[in-house]
């Protein structure tokens, strides 16, 4: 039986890419550093490397934000894409970026401790303050 | 409506800004270009062109998604910065880039219609179909 394909892209297309099986639930990230390189707060799906396929790397830009960390962005139109966790086997992936459906929900919240003051998390998943 | 004091940045640190807003609210944009370019929804607050200080503005980049308005955003580490109309003189400073503490409060949520399937508004903030 042939996997489920999720597609997506950034803002201008260019950086289009497809993911094999299903989505992880999501995950939304509070911190300081998801919330600049977001202008929000970070929600993505954890899926392994192998799954996702990447058709075009032209326009795909990478900052490496901490040690074990790198952000993969479009240089074109800016859409923050990947947080790339370097040594792991996961990649985690904008569910922004996401074509309809995605058929899965958020499930947690994480670094709550340092989210933005203008906003609250009402959604009542569960929040890790780390 | 009150305005506030604000400072922030990109996260590289490569551009920095300083302004006072126009108001003491942030809109929350869930159409589907605000959702790709910042990977959930767009989180900003208003401010005059008059009323910003940039830094670093040699490392903003534009993309202009339609004929009426582009995205700023951080040529080094991709910070998706600012949304702006062409013809306006007023932009919107992305929420999440301001240095803590704010001084602001979700106001309003816009073009619900297109919001992702993937969660749930549920903070009790006004929300519109589109404006």
């Amino acid at each position: 039986m042939t996997e489920v394909q999720h597609k997506g892209q950034c803002l201008c297309g260019a950086v289009a890419f497809t993911v094999t099986g299903d989505l992880p639930t999501p995950t939304a990230c509070h911190c300081s550093m998801c919330r600049r390189h977001t202008g929000h707060f970070l929600v993505s799906t954890e899926v392994q490397k192998t799954a996702l396929q990447i058709h075009d790397e032209t326009q795909l830009r990478w900052y490496r934000s901490s040690d074990r960390v790198q952000r993969g962005f479009c240089a074109t139109c800016g859409a923050s894409l990947f947080f790339d966790a370097i040594y792991r086997d996961w990649v985690a992936v904008s569910m922004g970026a996401f074509e309809p459906p995605t058929g899965t929900q958020m499930s947690l919240h994480i670094f709550t401790a340092d989210k933005g003051d203008y906003y609250v998390i009402a959604d009542g998943l569960p929040q890790n303050p780390q | 409506m009150a305005r506030v004091d604000i400072t922030g940045g990109c996260l590289c640190g490569a551009i920095r800004y300083s302004a006072i807003t126009a108001r003491d609210i942030v809109t929350l944009c869930h159409c589907t270009e605000c959702r790709r370019f910042t990977g959930h929804h767009w989180a900003a607050v208003r401010v005059l062109e008059r009323d910003l200080q940039i830094s670093g503005s040699a490392k903003l980049a534009w993309y202009a998604h339609s004929e009426t308005a582009r995205r700023g955003f951080c040529a080094d580490c991709g910070s998706s910065l600012i949304f702006r109309f062409n013809d306006a003189d007023f932009l919107g400073i992305a929420a999440g880039s301001i240095d803590t503490p704010t001084g602001l409060t979700a106001g309003q949520h816009i073009f619900c219609n297109e919001k992702g399937d993937y969660y749930e508004i549920a903070d009790g903030v006004p929300q519109s179909e589109s404006w």
